[in-house]
C-alpha cells in the first residue's frame, strides 16, 4: 500500500475523532476565549470588552471565597481518598478470603447516582433527625450540625468524597495486580518488613497509576458540582460549600452573564493544567515506568 | 457481495440513527389544522396547578380559534430564558414579578403596550402595587396571573396556653419579640422544642426586613442602599435571636423542620408560633393540619414608627410572552382571558389568593375560604405595600442579601459588616451593569 | 513464621470487615428508608428496621406525582434515560473503536501530534466548555431535544480513546499482518482480528459511559426543558422539591430503584470489568 493511502485509510478511522475534536473541542475553547472578553449573555450579541470580565473577577469577593473553598476542599479530600483508595486496595490485593465481595462492596458507593448520592447523605447528615449524629450519640458524642454549621459543612463533603473511592480503587487493584510477584518474593528473602517492601517495591511499581489518579483526582475535585449543588443551594451555610464550578453555573445560567462564567472556566482551565504539569514535574524522578504498554 | 455484508452492520446503526434523529421532536411539534395551538409554560404543580388547569380549560371551551397547552415546567424562569435564548420559547410563561426586570434587561420579553392600549387595559384597572410590579423602563412587559400579600400568621391556641390574649396579636415589632420569648420551649438537654418567632422561618423573604423598619434596597437609580441605617436596625432585629436562643441551637432546631407543604411544616406542627406568610398559607394550613388555631394579622412595625403600620411584602405570579414566541396575539388573547374578571376570580379563588383587580365581585367575597381574605386584599391597597426590586441584577444582589443574613444568624458578622459588604460587594457590580446597558444601547442604537 | 501469617491474614480480614460496615451502612440506611412507614422515617431515636415492611413504597414512588400530570413521570425519566443510554454507549463503543484503532495500529501523518493533543484535551474541565457548547446547540437548534446528550458520544472521547488504545496496542501485529496477507481489508482486520480480543476494553469503556449517561445531572439541567424529556438523575431532584414536602421515604425508595440496575450491572460484569482495566495498563 501507498504511503498516501495508509495515510487515507488512517485518517477514515479517525474520522469522527476529527469531527468532535474540532466541533465538540476545539470550537468550543477558542469561543470561551472570545467570549471571556465579551459582555455577553444568551439572548445578546456578545459585545468585546476587553480585560473587563478578568479585572471585575480579581476584584470579585465571591470568587475568591469560592476559590478558597474550592482550594480547601482539594487540599483534604484528594489525599484523604487517595490514601483510602491505596489502602484499600491494598487490603484486597492481600489475597485473603473474601476479596470478591469486599471488591464488590467497596465499588458499590460509586455506582449510586450523585443526585440519590445528595439526597442520601442529606438525610445521614440531618442535624436533628440524621441517623450519624444518632450513632454518635450512642458512643456518647453530640455531634455537630453537619449541614448548618459552616464549619462542619466541608468536612461533611469530605467524608461523602471518600465513601466513593470505589473507582480509584479498582484502578490501584489492577495496577497492583500487574506488579510481579517475583520482585515481592526477592524483597522477602532478603528479609525486608511489610513496610519496606510496600515503601520500595509496591510504590514504585505502581507509581505510574497513583500519577495517573492523582490528576484524574484534581481534575474531579476542582470540578466538584453535582453533590453540593444538590445539598446545599447557594452554598450556604454562609457560603462555606459555595465551589467554583457552582458559581460559574450560577453566573452563566442564573444571572445570564456568559462572558464572565467564560472568563472563569479559563482561569479553571489554567489551574488545572499548571496543576498537572506540577505533579508530572515533581513525580517526574519518582514514577517508574516498568514493563510493557506505558503511555 | 462479500464488500456489501462488510458495511451492513454500519450501515444499519446508521439507518437507526437517522430514524432517532428524525423522530425526535420533543420540542418542534408541527401545526395540526384547526385552533392555533399555543404553549404555556408554568411552575405550579398540585391544586394551584389544578387551579390553573381550570382556568386554561375554561378559556379553551370560551372560543374555537385558540387552543392553550399547559406544560409544567419546574424552574420555569430559568428553563423560559435558556428556551427562548434558543429560539424556542412557549408562547405563554409564567414567571415570577421578581424576574422580570432581569427578563426586559436581556432582551427576553415582548412589551405588552400596544396590546394592552387595544385591549383597553390600564393602570386603573389594577391595585397599584401589582400594576407597578409589571412595569419597568416605562413599558408594560407582564399581567398578573395571581398576587399575594403577606402577613403575620399567629397560632392562637400556643398564645393561650402562654397566658397570652389570642385575640391581641403583636402590633409593634418590640411586641412580637416580647411575645416570642414567652412562647420558647427548651427540653432538658437545652435544646429548643418551640420558638416563638424565627426571622429564618420560613426564609422566604431574608431581604425584605428592611423594609419593616423603613428601609429601601436601593435609591431606584443607581445606589444601593444596603447598608442604610434602617436596614442595619432591622438586621439587628432578626439577630437578636440568635443572640438570645443561640446561633447553633437555632440552625439544628430548624433542621428538624419538615418541608414546607407537609405536616411537619413548622407552624403546621406547632413547633413555631408566629410566622411571616402568605395569603396561601389558609389553604396549606386546611391541607395538612384543618385543627390549626390560628389568625392572621398586618405585620407588626417599630413602636417609634407607626407611620409603617400595615407593611407587606406584594408579589405576583406573572405572565409573559417571550421574545421570539410564534404566536403573540393569541397569546395575549389568553393573557387578556386571565386577566378578566372573571378568569381572575376563578384562579384566584380555586388558588385561596386575593385579586389584584380594583374591581372584585361580591361573589368573591361570599366564596373565598380563607376567613381573612379581607385583611389581605386591604394589604394590597396599603401604601405600604412594597414589591421586590425592580432590578436587572437582582438574583446576584437577592443571592448577596441570602448570604448576609446566614452570616448574622450565625454570628459571624455583625448587621453593620454584613451589610456594609453587601452594599461594597454590589455598588460596583450596579456601576458596571448600568455601564454595560448603556454600552449596548449605544451599539444598537439606529444610526 | 505460619502463625504470623495467619494473624496477618486475621487482621487484614478484620480490617476489611469493618471497612465495608462503614461503607454499606448507608446503602443499607437507604434500603431501610425506603422500605419505612412514613411516620417512622423522622422517629428519635431512629427506627432500624421498619416495623412493617412498606413495599407499596416503591409502588407509590414510581406512580409518584401521575395523577397531576397525566403521565407516570418516574416511567417517562426511565424511559427517557435508557434511550439515552443506549445511545450513547452505542456511539461510545463504536466510534471510540475506530478512532482508538488509528491511533493504536494505523500509520498516518500528523498522527503522535493529534494523539498528544488528544491526552491534553482531558485536562478541559466540562465548565469551561459549558458556555459555548450551549451557543453552538443554540445555533443548531437543539435546546430541548436529546440531541446534544448523545450526538457527541459518536465523535469520541478523550478518554475511552485514550484507553481503548491502551489495549489495542497489547494485540500482536503479527495477527493484523497474516490476516492481510490473506487478503483482508484495514476493516476487516478491525472488525474480524482486533474487535474480537477486546471485549474487556470495550466493555470498560461501555460500563463507564453507561455508568456517566445514567448518572448525568448538568447536562440534562442544562439542555432539557421539558419534563418529559427529563431523565431519572433529573427527575430525582424532582423529587424532592417539586411540593416541598420531601416524603423521604418514597425519595429513598426511588433513589433504590434508581441505584438498583446499576449495581445488577456491575454484579453481572464486574469479573471483565476489572480485567479490562489491569489489561489496559492504565498507567
Amino acid at each position: 500500500m501507498s504511503k498516501r493511502k495508509h495515510n487515507l485509510v488512517g485518517y477514515l478511522f479517525a474520522l469522527p475523532w476529527f469531527i468532535g475534536f474540532s466541533v465538540f473541542l476545539a470550537y468550543p475553547l477558542a469561543a470561551s476565549i472570545y467570549f471571556s472578553f465579551c459582555d455577553y449573555s444568551v439572548l445578546k450579541k456578545p459585545v468585546f470588552i476587553g480585560l473587563d470580565n478578568y479585572r471585575e473577577l480579581f476584584a470579585d469577593e465571591v470568587f475568591w471565597i469560592t476559590v478558597k473553598n474550592t482550594a480547601i476542599y482539594a487540599a483534604i479530600s484528594l489525599p484523604a481518598g487517595m490514601v483510602m483508595a491505596l489502602g484499600l486496595a491494598m487490603l484486597l490485593n492481600a489475597k485473603v478470603p473474601g476479596t470478591t465481595f469486599f471488591r464488590t462492596v467497596f465499588f458499590l458507593p460509586s455506582l449510586v447516582p450523585m443526585v440519590s448520592l445528595a439526597v442520601l447523605w442529606l438525610w445521614i447528615l440531618n442535624g436533628e433527625h440524621g441517623i450519624l449524629n444518632e450513632v454518635l450519640r450512642m458512643v456518647g458524642i453530640q455531634g455537630p450540625n453537619w449541614l448548618g454549621d459552616p464549619a462542619w459543612s466541608k468536612p461533611a463533603l469530605v467524608v461523602l468524597g471518600v465513601w466513593g473511592v470505589g473507582n480509584a480503587v479498582l484502578i490501584y487493584l489492577a495496577g497492583l495486580q500487574d506488579v510481579p510477584t517475583s520482585l515481592v518474593e526477592a524483597a522477602e528473602l532478603d528479609g525486608a518488613s511489610p513496610w519496606q517492601k510496600t515503601r520500595h517495591v509496591t510504590i514504585p511499581m505502581i507509581s505510574p497509576v497513583i500519577l495517573f489518579n492523582l490528576i484524574m483526582g484534581i481534575i474531579g475535585t476542582l470540578q466538584v458540582f453535582t453533590v453540593p449543588y444538590v445539598m446545599f443551594p447557594g452554598g450556604s451555610p454562609a457560603r462555606s460549600t459555595y465551589f467554583y464550578a457552582m458559581y460559574l453555573f450560577d453566573n452563566a445560567f442564573l444571572y445570564n452573564k456568559m462572558g464572565y462564567a467564560s472568563a472563569m472556566g479559563w482561569i479553571m482551565f489554567l489551574a488545572i493544567f499548571a496543576l498537572t504539569m506540577l505533579s508530572l514535574k515533581l513525580t517526574e524522578k519518582h514514577v517508574h515506568y516498568g514493563g510493557g504498554g506505558t503511555a | 457481495m462479500n464488500r456489501l455484508a462488510d458495511f451492513a452492520l454500519p450501515g444499519f446503526f446508521l439507518a437507526v440513527l437517522a430514524t432517532v434523529w428524525a423522530s425526535e421532536r420533543v420540542v418542534r411539534e408541527d401545526q395540526p389544522p384547526g385552533p392555533v395551538r399555543i404553549t404555556y409554560w408554568e411552575k405550579w404543580t398540585g391544586f394551584e396547578g389544578d387551579a390553573m388547569r381550570k382556568v386554561v380549560d375554561d378559556f379553551n371551551k370560551s372560543q374555537d380559534r385558540i387552543f392553550v397547552q399547559l406544560l409544567t415546567v419546574s424552574n420555569v424562569q430559568n428553563k423560559t430564558m435558556l428556551a427562548t435564548s434558543a429560539g424556542i420559547p412557549p408562547d405563554v410563561a409564567g414567571i415570577f414579578s421578581a424576574n422580570v426586570a432581569q427578563f426586559v434587561d436581556d432582551r427576553a420579553v415582548t412589551p405588552l403596550d400596544d396590546f394592552c392600549r387595544e385591549a383597553g387595559i390600564g393602570p386603573e384597572d389594577y391595585k397599584p402595587v401589582y400594576w407597578n410590579a409589571v412595569t419597568y423602563r416605562g413599558h408594560v412587559w407582564a399581567l398578573p396571573s395571581t398576587p399575594a400579600t403577606t402577613a403575620l400568621h399567629y397560632n392562637t391556641a400556643m398564645m393561650r396556653r402562654v397566658g397570652l390574649d389570642p385575640g391581641r396579636p403583636p402590633r409593634t415589632i418590640e411586641e412580637l419579640s416580647e411575645m416570642a420569648d414567652r412562647m420558647v420551649q427548651k427540653g432538658p438537654d437545652g435544646r429548643i422544642r418551640v420558638a416563638g418567632f424565627l426571622p429564618a422561618e420560613p426564609g422566604w423573604w431574608n431581604w425584605a426586613w428592611g423594609y419593616f423598619f423603613g428601609g429601601k434596597l436601593w435609591d431606584g437609580n443607581d445606589r444601593i442602599t444596603a447598608n442604610s441605617p434602617e436596614n442595619v436596625r432591622a438586621f439587628e432585629w432578626v439577630q437578636s435571636f440568635p443572640k438570645k436562643y443561640g446561633p447553633n441551637e437555632v440552625q439544628t432546631f430548624r433542621s428538624g423542620f419538615g418541608n414546607f407543604s407537609s405536616p411537619q411544616n413548622a407552624f403546621m406542627s406547632e413547633k413555631v408560633a408566629m410566622v411571616l406568610q402568605g395569603v396561601w398559607m389558609y389553604n396549606f394550613i386546611s391541607m395538612y393540619n384543618p385543627k390549626l388555631e390560628w389568625a392572621a394579622a398586618p405585620f407588626p412595625h417599630p413602636a417609634d414608627r407607626p407611620d409603617l403600620a400595615r407593611t407587606t411584602i406584594a408579589e405576583a405570579d406573572v405572565l409573559i410572552i417571550p421574545r421570539g414566541a410564534k404566536h403573540p396575539r393569541e397569546a395575549f388573547e389568553f393573557i387578556r382571558y386571565v386577566n378578566s374578571r372573571k378568569g381572575m376570580e376563578t384562579l384566584c379563588l380555586l388558588q385561596r389568593k386575593n385579586s389584584p383587580l380594583t374591581d372584585v365581585s361580591e361573589e368573591f367575597w361570599r366564596r373565598h375560604p380563607n376567613p381573612h381574605i379581607r385583611l389581605f386584599d386591604s394589604l394590597a391597597a396599603s401604601p405600604n405595600a412594597v414589591g421586590v426590586p425592580k432590578l436587572g441584577i437582582w438574583a446576584e444582589y437577592s443571592a448577596e442579601l441570602n448570604n448576609a443574613f446566614e452570616e448574622i444568624g450565625l454570628l459571624r458578622k455583625t448587621p453593620k459588616e454584613a451589610l456594609d459588604a453587601v452594599t461594597e460587594r454590589m455598588q460596583p457590580k450596579l456601576d458596571q451593569y448600568l455601564k454595560r446597558l448603556r454600552l449596548r444601547e449605544q451599539a444598537e442604537a439606529p444610526r | 513464621m505460619k502463625r504470623r501469617n495467619l494473624l496477618a491474614v486475621l487482621s487484614i480480614e478484620a480490617v476489611l470487615v469493618a471497612m465495608s460496615v462503614l461503607f454499606l451502612f448507608p446503602l443499607l440506611w437507604l434500603v431501610s428508608t425506603a422500605l419505612k412507614p412514613i411516620e417512622e422515617t423522622m422517629r428519635i431515636p431512629p427506627v432500624w428496621i421498619p416495623s412493617k415492611l412498606m413495599w407499596s413504597n416503591f409502588a407509590d414512588a414510581m406512580t409518584y406525582g401521575a395523577d397531576k400530570l397525566g403521565y407516570i413521570p418516574f416511567l417517562v425519566y426511565a424511559r427517557n434515560t435508557l434511550i439515552l443510554c443506549v445511545l450513547v454507549v452505542a456511539g461510545t463503543v463504536a466510534s471510540n473503536t475506530l478512532v482508538a484503532y488509528s491511533f493504536a495500529r494505523l500509520k498516518w501523518k500528523g498522527r503522535d501530534a493529534m494523539f498528544a493533543a488528544t491526552l491534553a484535551t482531558m485536562m478541559v474541565p466540562f465548565p469551561v466548555l459549558m458556555v459555548p457548547t450551549f451557543a453552538l446547540f443554540r445555533q443548531l437548534e437543539w435546546i430541548g431535544t436529546f440531541r446534544p446528550l448523545w450526538v457527541p458520544a459518536w465523535f469520541g472521547s478523550a478518554f475511552s480513546i485514550f484507553l481503548l488504545r491502551q489495549f489495542f496496542r497489547t494485540i500482536p501485529f503479527e495477527l493484523s499482518e497474516a490476516a492481510k496477507i490473506d487478503g483482508a481489508s484495514e476493516w476487516r482486520v478491525f472488525r474480524d482480528v482486533v474487535l474480537p480480543l477486546c471485549k474487556p476494553a470495550i466493555a470498560v469503556v461501555a460500563l463507564f459511559s453507561f455508568m456517566g449517561t445514567w448518572n448525568d445531572f448538568l447536562g440534562p439541567l442544562i439542555y432539557l426543558l421539558d419534563q418529559k424529556t427529563f431523565t431519572l438523575a433529573l427527575g430525582l431532584q424532582f423529587y424532592q422539591s417539586q411540593h416541598g414536602g420531601t416524603q423521604w421515604n418514597l425519595l429513598m425508595a426511588a433513589s433504590t430503584i434508581v441505584v438498583a440496575p446499576v449495581i445488577v450491572l456491575f454484579f453481572f460484569t464486574q469479573r471483565l470489568f476489572i480485567q479490562g482495566i489491569a489489561l489496559t495498563g492504565l498507567k
